[in-house]
């Protein structure tokens, strides 16, 4: 809700609106400026910046539910090396290949993967004995070649993933109990995150620092009084750290809370 | 041992012309020595085939900074210039063509028939670029600062520049400040929708690097080439007689202000004592002594063969090493019987449209494409391509009625994966005339005789380290206060009394004259110290 080019607070679906004396938006910028602020709000050239922000999501991530622990041939058996990070990225030219695949709108056949066993470390997150397997996936273009899409290339590219890994850990498709894959598109539907982008917008050069969202707003305000931003679209982005809600906190404070 | 000279230039290539020049007129006695028949470099015109002459290599100027062509009267000592009316004719694979005529008025009209919102956008593009390259320009004049303890001058120039950015306005500064490490094809995109223009505009980022249109930094060399020239394709200028005429020129203006030029003049060292440069041993065992020595070649060939490495620190031979300098252009000159007939020019007439330059570079991910092949060792089998077919502007080029084609071709990497380029250079003539094939099918029957040069030539007859054709990649990390290295960007080396001149310091930008002209200032303000 904007009252003469102030923020006063927020509607909900179901209809409730509650007001406030400032609102935070820690969603991207093309959710808060574009979705829930009527048009006219907004002066062109800032919105003209939003619009160019760019998002495009390249990963996925395939969570599975097993019945063991995967024995790869490098180093058989149980050991210390399940217990941290396991990446399949055996050379620079095997990555660079999966991106040029989706470069042009495929995802990777042969994927970079990032892999933990979480139960390994926290038991709880299982039943005794089952295992979980959170797999990071690139490249997989929130975009796609035309002609595909991502609900009917889903269970492909999870069968893709796990294929891969069976090249390194045969075992893998025999103790697999369960399977979830998240797509780009899925991570956008589910998670908010537009064009499925993991860390709400890319963080290129010209998306950073002070050009974070928009060239000129990089100070979490936003050209609406009392509208902030403080998620991972502004400085200093994406990942789990907690740096841009911080930041915008004490900007916050320093404007006087309203 | 002859006497010591003032200063000995290693290299006759344009920028060690314009270094002699300048040096010249601020009172030194240049000696040029250059290692090839003639001086000019990468900046030549010879026959290679009875009757037939070509811009060898370089076949358009970067263009030449105006002050220097003003200062060194090139015109005067009989260098001119046409400039076509067609810019760019780019050719697509359903058999059109995009036409920009080099008048941005005349270039909107033709680009209307494919979109309306682009012609429009067209000359926003031009002027954005104009405001932005001249700022840029100004930069390109700088020596870069010492960035460890500017001095006044360093100061006053990036306060200077400074000032210049903030005067572009709120929507030209973000522009400068978001566009350097962009993709240019994000760049292109921004502006318009039309996939050969977005495609012919971006080769410009790519042109002469190892980055593809989608790679980051590919808007920064789009910059910099834009910074003399803000045509948003870029400009063609031909000299008449070839790029050669250029250098010819530029060897008189140096002669004529008391520069020496000797030709077939190899160096084969420079000689260091006690960590000053004392002078240098020609190939022939002839030793030349001088007050000071500055190099023209690229940075690795200067630092790595001709200065004996025992005079560098460890540390400085590392970063040498490290600085990138593999080509990925390769050069075809062809003499043709007539011109080729290309399928999307047939109707509207084809001889005057192929004054310009022809670009096969039909979509950005096309070009894309042959970028990925040269990553992993292969040159394109689908490269692009830019023609230039001066005798149509010079008939002197070419016995009557006959005519030559240059072609720059990229990619081809200088380190190939399977075979050497002498295995395989023969294979990148086929590829680039079959290409050039599928859009003028009469245009093998043309062919007399074609020279091919590969990055292996560049280096081995031109004397480009790598195949280079720029003396080291333009980008991020080795531009400005980077170029070549950090620290030495200012045209010293670690050895006193050697300098650098060439392509490899800044701007680096290509046949522009200004790499030359900066050093000089600086080498002739610290000789005089
Ligand atoms: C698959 C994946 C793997 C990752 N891996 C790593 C990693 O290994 N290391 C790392 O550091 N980072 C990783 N990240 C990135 C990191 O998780 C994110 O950058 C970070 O969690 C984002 O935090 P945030 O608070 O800025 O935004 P978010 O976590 O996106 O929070 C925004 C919230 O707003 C909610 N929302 C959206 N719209 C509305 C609305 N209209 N009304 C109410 N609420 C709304 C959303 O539901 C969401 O809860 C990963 C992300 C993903 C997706
Ligand atoms: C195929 C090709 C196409 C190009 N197209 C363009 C273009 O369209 N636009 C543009 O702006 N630029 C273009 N360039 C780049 C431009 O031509 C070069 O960057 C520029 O000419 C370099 O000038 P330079 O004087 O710095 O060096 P060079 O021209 O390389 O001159 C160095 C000179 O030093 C000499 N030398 C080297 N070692 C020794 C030694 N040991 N002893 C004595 N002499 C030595 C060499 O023989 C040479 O003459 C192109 C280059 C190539 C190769």
């Amino acid at each position: 809700m904007i009252k003469n080019g102030r923020a006063s607070g927020v509607v909900l679906a179901n209809g409730d609106e509650i007001y406030a004396d400032v609102v935070s938006s820690s969603v991207d910028p093309r959710l808060t400026y574009t979705r829930m602020i009527e048009p006219g709000n907004l002066p062109d050239d800032f919105l003209e910046g939003v619009n160019r922000y760019k998002f495009r999501g390249s990963s996925g991530k395939v969570n599975m539910a097993l019945d063991g622990l995967p024995n790869f041939k490098c180093m058989p058996g149980v050991g210390a090396h399940l217990r941290g990070a396991m990446s399949i990225s055996p050379s620079v030219e095997y990555m660079e290949k999966a991106y040029d695949e989706a470069k042009y709108g495929h995802w990777s056949s042969h994927p970079y993967i990032d892999m933990v066993i979480p139960t390994l470390t926290d038991t709880s997150l299982a039943p005794p004995g089952k295992h979980i397997l959170s797999c990071f996936v690139q490249y997989a273009p929130y975009k796609l070649a035309p002609g595909l899409d991502w609900d009917t290339e889903k269970e492909k590219f999870g069968d893709n993933v796990v294929n891969t890994i069976a090249e390194y850990a045969p075992n893998i498709k025999d103790i697999i109990l369960h399977r979830q894959v998240v797509t780009p598109l899925d991570l956008e539907r589910e998670w908010g995150l537009s064009e499925g982008n993991i860390f709400q917008g890319e963080l290129s050069l010209e998306q950073l620092f002070f050009l974070r969202p928009v060239a000129g707003w990089a100070q979490f305000r936003s050209p609406i009084k009392n509208l902030y931003m403080c998620g991972s679209a502004t400085h200093p982005g994406g990942g789990i750290m907690g740096a841009p809600g911080r930041l915008a906190a004490l900007e916050i404070l320093k404007d006087g809370g309203a | 041992m002859s006497e010591t000279r003032d200063v000995i230039i290693v290299g006759g290539g344009h920028n060690g012309l314009v270094a002699a020049f300048y040096l010249a007129k601020a009172g030194f006695k240049p000696l040029v020595l250059e290692r090839r028949a003639h001086v000019g470099g990468a900046a030549i015109t010879e026959e290679f085939h009875p009757g037939f002459r070509c811009s060898t290599l370089a076949h358009n100027a970067g263009p030449l900074r105006a002050d220097i062509v003003r200062d060194m009267q090139l015109e005067k000592h009989g260098l001119k210039f046409t400039t076509p009316d067609v810019n760019t004719v780019s050719l697509t694979p359903d058999g059109r063509a995009l036409i920009l005529y080099s008048d941005t008025k005349k270039a909107a009209q033709e680009i209307a028939q494919w979109s309306q919102k682009d012609a429009a956008s067209y000359s926003d593009f031009g002027a954005a670029l104009g405001k932005i390259g001249k700022v840029i320009g100004e930069a390109l004049l700088l020596t870069p600062p010492n960035i460890d303890s500017p001095d006044r001058g360093d100061l006053w120039g990036m306060l200077k520049t400074g000032r210049s950015i903030r005067r572009l306005g709120k929507k030209d500064m973000y522009r400068v400040l978001r566009w350097g490490p962009m993709a240019a094809a994000d760049l292109v995109a921004e502006f318009f929708d039309t996939e050969p223009l977005r495609a012919t505009i971006a080769a410009r980022g790519i042109f002469g690097t190892f980055l593809g249109p989608w790679s980051a930094g590919s808007a920064l060399v789009l910059m910099l080439r834009a910074a003399g020239d803000p045509s948003p394709a870029g400009s063609v200028q031909f000299p008449a007689g070839g790029a050669g005429a250029i250098t010819q020129a530029m060897a008189a203006a140096a002669k004529q202000v008391g520069a020496e030029i000797r030709t077939g003049a190899e160096i084969a060292e420079i000689r260091v004592k006690d960590g000053v440069a004392t002078g240098v041993v020609l190939a022939s065992g002839e030793e030349i002594a001088a007050r000071a020595v500055v190099s023209n070649a690229d940075p690795k060939r200067t630092l790595m063969r001709l200065v004996d490495p025992a005079h560098l620190t460890p540390d400085f031979v590392q970063k040498i090493k490290n600085y990138r300098c593999t080509g990925t252009v390769a050069k075809i000159n062809l003499a043709l019987s007539a011109l080729p007939e290309f399928t999307a020019l047939n109707a509207k007439g084809n001889g005057n449209l192929l004054r310009g330059r022809i670009q096969i570079s039909p979509e950005i991910d096309y070009l894309e494409r042959a970028f990925d092949e040269s990553k992993y060792g292969n040159f394109s089998r689908s490269p692009y391509i830019e023609i230039t077919i001066p005798s149509l502007s010079d008939p002197s080029l070419a016995p009557a009625g006959e005519h030559v084609m240059s072609v720059y071709m990229q990619y081809a990497p200088y380190k190939l994966k399977d075979g050497n380029w002498d295995s395989q250079r023969e294979m990148l003539g086929e590829a680039v005339v079959k290409t050039i094939s599928q859009y003028a099918p009469n245009f093998p029957q043309t062919i007399l005789s074609g020279q091919i040069i590969t990055p292996k030539d560049l280096e081995e007859t031109y004397g480009l380290t790598g195949g280079h054709i720029f003396h080291g990649e333009l980008a991020l990390d080795q531009f400005f206060t980077m170029r070549p290295l950090l620290d030495w960007a200012r045209y010293q080396t670690p050895v006193e009394r050697l300098y650098l001149c060439g392509n490899g310091t800044h701007p680096g930008t290509g046949l522009t004259g200004g790499s030359g002209a900066n050093a000089a200032r600086e080498i002739a303000k610290t000789l005089r110290k």
